[in-house]
């Protein structure tokens, strides 16, 4: 049985979402539409714009040597987060070893955990 | 009679931990607990503001086997740490009120009162003391983590003690070059006792190869243990290094590499927890930089992010122990999707989240730019340290990536883990309220980070919301976003998966092992090589014995009395030039 409140337009599941919400989380649920996710990528890059955009008539009052490229700071912000995502490939290969690696066993917190991870010891 | 003002304000709360290590078990005997818990560092902070009055104070003087050690120096330095533990004791009393655990709250508040004793030492010697207290009373919270928490808190008290005793021996070292004076000031490292101490607040402050123990020991501690440790240890070696080793050009470099490392450990890590550690080791990178700096400048952005960032980092890990509490896990794989059931705790993360990353209004931004200000300013005189300021701004992306898009990002957003749980428990969400209330307070830029400023050690004249700042910050940010959602859509991005990440101790185990055998292997050689000689050699030494001293030996001879004499006066005269020369 629906919710008089509740719009007729809705699916079942959208009900179903709403009914297992958080009475706060309703107005919100928007945010895990998968159309607001793959658009969501328009608004930082249409901000960086207006940034780089201001940034060349507000420049640096102290500027520093790459202060001269205009939207340095966005270049540095760009590719430094790209550098270190791309990053992961390798050194998840380098350094990633099983969970049970080094063998403590016994759970994360014992009164309220879930999971459960043992094994044999590594040194 | 005792005059209570003499008293260093964290043995209040010490006293307050015993008193609760003694209170029975049961419901009514926890709110007693909790009644000091809370209680206990709103008193200690009322005690500093009734002792300071804007000018140093030197109290609680006491003379040890004719050592005079000053108990208590509260100074406009001193000060704001003593306030800021106090606040935040108060911030994680409230957020462990639902826990009645007798070991959680003893070991909390005499971990905290013996941070706030050891900040508030007037010496070498009763810093020392605090400083092993501070180890031995927060490894209980580490262990209330459970059977797999016990290793790493073994871990955690060794490092910690090492730690101490080394701060012992470089303050014996120093005040011996230093006339006996063993008081704590500036300290510098002209010195040998100056370099142990530097390594001793090292291993406290997670200087690069000597930081494995907090991301050991902080994600293996209990929830509540997590959020009390992250506040305490680290930023009192903060302010042993603000104290002692302000303008030395080392810890500019130690800093730099501090910031950069750990986001690369934190962009492959699972577990969240271990995330905002390493985090952690990030953000103090930024603190020891500005110490190294040493201007004005540098030190006030030292002191207000000492003062923002325990605040955000607290609420990052409420926000993720208040997950934990709900769903069990703290591992990002297992998450996603969390702010339909958990909204308010997904709002106050964002918040942490914003104010980590230096988002305008919210509470690094302030702090934040006037460390980086301070290097590219002192960088007109230095043009190397434009390197440093370039690494600070890669370490600023990095930030936004592990604390500002992954911790929230992979636990209230991402793909929908299905899981529906409740909201978090009140206390914790009024904790995490108050601590998000504080981040926006402590930014705002019409009366609210002039309180900040009235913190400072010095007149602090810099403009944090001129327009330029706010731009190009937001450059920064946006364009870190950005990046973030291009290498989302191209599938570039890494899925979050459960894994062991090794991190430096892993050389150390393996190198130390390498050592030990190579020693070994090395020595069983030499064991064969050397057993003919050794034999000849006692051989040798056994029939020159017995020719002296046998019945038959030289030494049974008879010989005149003034030769005897004179054998004697020898000696004499050897032993007194090896007194003389020894002395």
């Amino acid at each position: 049985m629906t919710d008089k409140n509740e719009p007729e337009t809705l699916s079942r599941k959208e009900l179903e979402e709403r009914q297992n919400a958080h009475p706060f989380a309703v107005p919100f649920l928007w945010l895990g539409n998968q159309k607001v996710i793959d658009n969501f990528i328009w608004l930082p890059v249409l901000g960086m714009i207006a940034m780089i955009a201001l940034g060349i008539v507000f420049p640096q009052a102290k500027p520093a040597p790459w202060d001269a490229i205009p939207g340095s700071w966005a270049l540095i912000g760009f590719v430094a987060y790209s550098f270190i995502v791309l990053c992961a490939k390798p050194l998840t290969a380098l350094l990633s070893r099983d969970e049970t690696y080094y063998g403590e066993g016994g759970l994360p917190d014992p009164e309220y955990s879930t999971e459960h991870s043992s094994g044999d010891h590594h040194d | 009679m005792i005059d209570i003002f003499q008293i260093n304000p964290g043995l209040w709360m010490i006293l307050a931990g015993l008193i609760c290590a003694l209170v029975p078990k049961g419901d009514t005997f926890a709110l007693v607990r909790k009644v000091f818990i809370i209680g206990a560092p709103i008193f200690a902070g009322v005690m500093i503001t009734q002792i300071y009055t804007s000018q140093e104070v030197l109290a609680g003087q006491i003379t040890i086997g004719g050592l005079e050690l000053t108990t208590l120096r509260i100074d406009n330095l001193s000060m704001v740490w003593g306030y800021l533990f106090c606040l935040i004791a108060v911030i994680n009393g409230i957020y462990g009120f639902h826990e009645k655990c007798r070991i959680t709250d003893s070991s909390a508040l005499i971990y905290a009162g013996a941070a706030i004793a050891g900040v508030f030492s007037g010496d070498l010697l009763t810093l020392f003391l605090f400083w092993e207290l501070t180890a031995i009373s927060s490894v209980f919270l580490i262990w209330k983590g459970g059977k797999r928490a016990y290793a790493a808190g073994i871990r955690y008290l060794a490092l910690h003690v090492l730690s101490g005793v080394l701060l012992l021996a470089g303050a014996i070292f120093y005040a011996h070059s230093n006339g006996g004076d063993y008081s704590f000031n500036a300290i510098g490292t002209d010195t040998l006792g100056g370099w142990l101490i530097l390594f001793a607040i090292g291993i406290k402050c997670g200087f690069p190869f000597l930081h494995m123990w907090m991301q050991d020991a902080y994600p293996k501690a209990s929830i509540t243990g997590t959020v009390i440790l992250s506040a305490f240890t680290t930023k009192m070696a903060i302010y042993a290094l603000a104290r002692g080793y302000v303008g030395v050009d080392i810890l500019i470099y130690i800093g730099a590499i501090m910031t950069c490392f750990p986001v690369f450990f934190a962009l492959i890590e699972n577990d969240l927890r271990r995330v905002l550690a390493f985090s952690l080791n990030n953000q103090l990178g930024f603190m020891v930089c500005g110490i190294g700096i040493g201007t004005e400048l540098a030190l006030n952005g030292v002191v207000g992010q000492v003062f923002v960032h325990v605040i955000f980092k607290s609420l990052l890990f409420m926000s993720i122990g208040a997950v934990m509490y709900r769903v069990g896990t703290a591992k990002a794989s297992e998450l996603g999707g969390l702010f339909r059931s958990m909204p308010i705790t997904a709002v106050f993360c964002l918040i942490g989240a914003g104010s980590i990353a230096a988002f305008p209004l919210l509470a690094a931004f302030v702090t934040k730019a006037m460390i980086i200000s301070a290097v590219i300013y002192e960088a007109a005189y230095n043009p190397g340290l434009y390197v440093i300021a370039a690494m600070l701004l890669f370490a600023s992306a990095g930030v936004m990536e592990h604390s500002g898009i992954k911790v929230p990002y992979f636990t209230f957003f991402s793909h929908d883990s299905g899981r529906r749980v409740k909201e978090a428990p009140w206390n914790m969400l009024v904790a995490m309220g108050l601590a998000a209330l504080l981040c926006i307070v402590l930014a705002f830029p019409w009366g609210g980070y002039q309180i900040l400023y009235s913190l400072m050690p010095y007149e602090p004249n810099y403009q944090p919301y001129t327009v330029d700042h706010v731009v190009f910050q937001l450059q920064l940010l946006f364009a870190a976003i950005s990046a973030f959602c291009v290498l989302k859509k191209f599938k570039l991005y890494p899925a979050e998966k459960r894994g062991e990440i090794l991190d430096f101790d892993w050389t150390y185990r393996k190198l130390g092992l390498g050592i030990m055998q190579w020693i070994g292997a090395m020595w069983t050689r030499l064991s064969v090589q050397t057993k003919r000689l050794r034999e000849r050699a006692i051989e040798s030494a056994g029939r020159r014995l017995f020719q002296v001293f046998s019945p038959a030996g030289a030494m049974s001879e008879s010989a005149p009395s003034g030769l005897a004499a004179v054998l004697t006066a020898a000696m004499l005269i050897i032993v007194l030039i090896f007194v003389y020369f020894i002395r």
